[in-house]
């Protein structure tokens, strides 16, 4: 009976913030295609694909930074070890070849993988001293598939990496037989909608484990570490987990995205900025709740790809602007408007897009008292 | 074998010098951060303003062609306007950015920071931009600009192939050791810096006592700004050449040195930033240079498994 | 008389020049309430932190069913540091030769449009590797050994006597500026008091196996039957930082319970309440004594030291000035004048 009263209560309180929306969200996701076709083609699936890309890098961001509360710079490196591993697994310039959805799967353990060795021996670390070393993961991965160009093929990258694959029932000559039917690049919307797909597989998942043992331990690492620590939480362990499901998540992401461009980029690609756009994501959106990433996600990423992109290409046709002068150039405004962004999201609404129940504002690497009971210590 | 010595001894000069530049623009990092906790991320790309900003003045001047004690001059000019412009626009930000979230978490101070960096590094661009002769009349605003050798290279000690010590050297610890020692007499002195080490310890208490915490962490960045202007001009003089991305570079190995010393501590600091040199010099010199950067983050790392809280690092113990 | 649950033997506790504890000794029988007192300043939260090992005490021991919770640096420690030396030694004999590795065993052996012959990479693998693994070659393997050895023994140092593995041991405790998970709500907080108990892990939970639901439904009673123990089931789905001050402290026991400790360390439970609260903590205390967990505590409050202690110990500038029964420790001359003062007792 408790459970029942319990389990009724929980859901209407707590999902409910965020999961309405994310329901919205997947209803409109669900019926873009249909719009795009309708109303007009903005050329919107392609980049509302990446949106779904940079969904999957902040949902696994926000295991580290939104549920555990630790300070994640360099959350880029393991979306490229994810690109390269995919790439090496399936470029025929490599002898193994699995296909794609073999080399997806894999990308998820190697990235786990990586992110184990590299947080075993620092995630002991205070606070800020564990970011600065996530930012030299960044550094260091970058630099690694840079150099080992004999394997890598350096900054040249890797081509032609496949696209996905789906079985599919074709009528021949014999019948129905089964095939493998690979997603064309002039034809977005099988991408579409199986990207869509593991979306949405991603967030039941990241949901599973938020309200679990797991998730409880991650965020009582965050509210209080002492505290958590002193319930028998052993801290180590647990941030190694948060991390590695992290890394595995950006890898997931990273094959993803060498799929969709059929290529691994060059190392290049995936560097600080990458990281700080996902940093970006989590935190707009609201850092610890999965909804609010998604937000994040199309906020972020659609305001820096979509929004602006299509701003610069009007700007263009009409001739406003110029190559005369570095001002004049819309692109070269980028950063400004992105820092201005930040800053001014900081200052107010720092909480994020979305108000969210699971969250706390921020500080990760604040132990910081449950209440405002200062007052009352004094009077012992 | 003198060859090989002569080798290694270079590397060191190298190493050091660069490393004093290091370790200058990683004490503004870790000042700031001792006082209020934050990661002064855009402290970089303030640097590098500094370093365009003498670049302006050089075309502005012409201090390129000013010899002897003119010359002398004008180098104390470029060092003494930078230090000025970046500690006062260091200032600056803080009182626009950084002080209305005094109490904020400190996630939203490193994103504000980061913002800062953004807005500066676009500065930077734009500024590379300018129809000026120093800057090949701004055609190419993003490339990277050439800085004019006002200091020579040419060695004072020791002969062009050996081990030898040049004025450019000299230059940097001339500026550098001045100024690093000025200021451990400013904390470990003066009033100010007893009130910096309040404030930095326990800001509560501070204000408490009577000292105005705010004019406290505004005098930090100005100082912390100014001696990385100092940085600024030095590093561009013994580089040869800047560019709007210089801060990401420049920040990056300063914030590791501050973090290998123990962020928060001044002379963590030096030592750190004397390391990263050294362990560059070496890497570049007995390795090879595209596996430097590789190498420094390595070292953090292995000296943070044995040392978490950075080579001189307090071990804060928390009060529960 | 009973066992001894808890022994503080001979505990000195130094933060550079300051000493916070110095040679304190005193033993807890089971099933005792047993109480510090002492005024501020006297290093009571400091003795419960070097107990619980937030910090480790700068000398003496401390004693828990007659052993020291420690993990031992003994064979488990140096096997561990030698099978990571041996890892790092191999990983960085790899990595430095990583691209002769790859066009020797990879490359050399890849014909496009050939099956990959996997069994003959492997065997010129690990030629190539063993053809580095001489002279000079030496060098980085026997380096990195030293270093991954010795990080996982320093990593292994750090970590001997850390608060979680004395919370699993069976001892909990509260916290005198209460610490409670803000965000989470009161059934969650408690949870996470519980976690020693569970069993489910990481994947059962990602994959939501029936195990995963059964061990929910238990323990979500459970923790329940400690919100009701505490007097606040009705709020089970508040957030905690909403709570009243009262009741966070209550939340803060159950917490603690939920682990089902042995030894229950309370720091300042009754700081901060009105005499009617206090009452009913002092009733609570007695019934947690009841479930037969053996309670610390440290309190100013006099009458529920008084009220309810088994035994006081009492401290002054981190030394033991005395220890007895409330009654002694009332009398005691050296007490009265340290601390008790014209305070109304009873």
């Amino acid at each position: 009976m408790t459970r029942e009263r319990l389990r009724g209560t929980r859901r209407t309180r707590s999902a409910w913030g965020g999961g309405r929306l994310a329901l919205v969200l997947l209803l409109a996701a669900l019926l873009l295609p249909a719009a795009n076709h309708l109303v007009g083609d903005f050329g919107l699936l392609d980049p509302v694909k990446a949106i779904f890309l940079y969904a999957i890098l902040g949902l696994g961001l926000n295991v580290v930074m939104g549920f555990t509360g630790l300070l994640h710079l360099g959350i880029a490196a393991f979306m490229a070890i994810g690109v390269y591993a995919f790439a090496i697994l399936t470029a025929d310039i490599y002898p193994f070849q699995l296909g794609f959805w073999p080399a997806m799967f894999l990308t998820l353990p190697i990235g786990a993988a990586a992110g184990f060795l590299l947080g075993a021996p620092t995630l002991g670390l205070r606070g800020d001293y564990l970011a600065i070393v996530t930012l030299g993961f960044g550094e260091i991965t970058q630099d690694v598939l840079k150099n080992l160009d004999t394997i890598t093929n350096g900054t040249q990258g890797i081509n032609p990496v496949p696209p996905p694959t789906l079985p599919w029932f074709e009528h021949g000559d014999q019948g129905w037989m089964l095939t493998w039917y690979e997603f064309q690049k002039d034809a977005p919307l099988p991408w579409y909608y199986l990207f869509l797909a593991l979306l949405v597989i991603i967030v039941v998942l990241n949901r599973n484990l938020e309200h679990s043992r797991i998730g409880r331990a991650w965020m009582s690492v965050r509210e209080d570490d002492l505290a958590s620590k002193a319930m028998g939480i052993p801290p180590v362990r647990t941030k190694i987990l948060a991390f590695a499901t992290a890394a595995a998540l950006a890898a997931f992401a990273g094959g993803l995205w060498a799929s969709s461009l059929s290529s691994s980029g060059e190392p290049a690609n995936y560097d600080f900025q990458v990281s700080i756009l996902a940093l970006c994501i989590v935190i707009v959106g609201g850092m610890g709740n999965i909804t609010g990433v998604l937000i994040g996600a199309i906020a972020v990423s659609g305001a820096n790809d979509i929004v602006l992109q299509k701003l610069f290409e009007w700007m263009q046709q009409n001739g406003w602007t110029s190559t005369g002068s570095v001002f004049g150039s819309p692109n070269n405004w980028k950063f400004l408007m992105f820092g201005l962004a930040l800053i001014l999201m900081m200052r107010f609404k720092p909480d994020g897009l979305v108000p969210a129940r699971r969250r706390k504002g921020g500080a990760p690497a604040d132990p910081g008292p449950a209440a405002e009971s200062s007052s009352h210590e004094e009077a012992a | 074998m003198e060859k090989e010595i002569e080798y290694l001894l270079q590397l060191l000069v190298t190493g050091l010098s660069n490393g004093m530049i290091i370790a200058l623009v990683a004490i503004g990092y870790t000042m700031v951060y001792g006082i209020i906790e934050l990661i002064n991320w855009a402290h970089g790309d303030l640097c590098m303003l500094g370093a365009f900003l003498a670049l302006t003045l050089i075309g502005l001047l012409g201090i390129d062609s000013w010899t002897g004690p003119l010359g002398f001059a004008g180098l104390a000019l470029l060092l003494v306007t930078s230090a000025l412009f970046c500690g006062t626009l260091n200032l600056a930000i803080d009182a626009v950015a950084y002080r209305p979230l005094r109490r904020a978490p400190k996630l939203t101070l490193l994103v504000t920071a980061i913002g800062v960096s953004f807005v500066l590094v676009n500065v930077g661009l734009f500024w590379g931009g300018l129809p000026m002769d120093v800057f090949s009349g701004g055609v190419a605003a993003s490339a990277p600009k050439a800085f004019p050798p006002l200091v020579p290279a040419t060695p004072l000690i020791g002969a062009e192939e050996g081990v030898r010590i040049t004025l450019r050297d000299v230059l940097i610890v001339a500026v550098t050791l001045p100024l690093m020692l000025a200021l451990w007499w400013l904390v470990r002195c003066t009033k100010l810096g007893k009130a910096m080490r309040a404030v930095a310890q326990n800001p509560t208490a501070a204000s408490l006592m009577g000292i105005d915490t705010d004019r406290v962490v505004g005098a930090t960045f100005f100082i912390g700004g100014a001696l990385g202007g100092f940085g600024s001009v030095v590093y561009a003089l013994n580089n040869g050449t800047i560019s709007f991305q210089l801060g990401y570079r420049v920040g990056m190995d300063a914030f590791v040195a501050a973090v290998i010393g123990g962020i928060g501590s001044l002379p963590g600091a030096v030592l750190g930033g004397l390391l990263i040199g050294i362990a560059r010099s070496m890497s570049d010199g007995y390795l090879e240079t595209r596996w430097t950067n590789t190498l420094v983050f390595a070292l953090l790392i292995v000296i943070l498994i044995f040392r978490p809280s950075g080579l001189l690092g307090l071990r804060m113990k928390e009060k529960v | 008389m009973s066992e001894t649950i808890l022994e503080v033997d001979a505990v000195t506790m130094r933060f550079g020049g300051l000493v916070a504890n110095e040679n304190v000794s005193f033993a807890v029988g089971r099933g005792q309430i047993f109480a510090v007192i002492g005024p501020n300043g006297a290093g009571k939260t400091t003795l419960f932190n070097a107990i619980t090992g937030i910090y480790q005490p700068t000398a003496g021991r401390v004693l828990f069913r007659g052993q020291e919770i420690v993990r031992g640096l003994g064979g488990g420690a140096v096997l561990r540091a030698v099978i990571v030396g041996l890892l790092t030694a191999f990983g960085l004999l790899v990595a430095l030769h990583i691209s002769d590795l790859w066009s020797k065993s990879i490359d050399d052996n890849y014909e496009y449009g050939e099956a990959f012959p996997y069994a003959a990479a492997v065997r010129s693998f690990f030629a190539t590797l063993g053809g580095h693994f001489t002279g000079w070659g030496l060098v980085p393997v026997a380096l990195g050994f030293v270093i991954g050895a010795a990080a996982s023994f320093a990593l292994s140092m750090n970590a001997r006597r850390a608060p979680d593995l004395i919370a699993r041991a069976g001892i909990a405790r509260t916290f005198q500026n209460i610490r409670l998970f803000a965000e989470l709500d009161l059934v969650e907080n408690v949870l996470v008091g519980m976690d020693s108990r569970l069993k489910t892990g990481y994947w059962h939970a990602l994959l939501r196996l029936p195990r995963f639901f059964h061990e929910r439904r238990v323990a979500t009673g459970k923790a329940m039957e400690l919100l009701r123990f505490v007097e606040l089931d009705k709020k089970a789905m508040e957030r905690a930082k909403n709570l009243p001050y009262g009741h966070q402290r209550r939340l803060e026991i159950a917490r603690a319970l939920a682990s089902e400790p042995q030894l229950l360390l309370l720091d300042e439970p009754a700081a901060g309440m009105n005499p009617a609260e206090t009452v009913d903590l002092m009733r609570l205390i007695r019934k947690v004594r009841d479930r037969g967990v053996t309670v610390v505590l440290i309190e100013h409050h006099m009458r529920v030291v008084m009220g309810i202690s088994d035994r006081i110990v009492v401290l002054q500038y981190g030394k033991k000035i005395a220890e007895g029964t409330p009654d002694e420790i009332k009398c005691d001359e050296r007490c009265i004048e340290a601390y008790l003062g014209k305070e109304e007792l009873g």
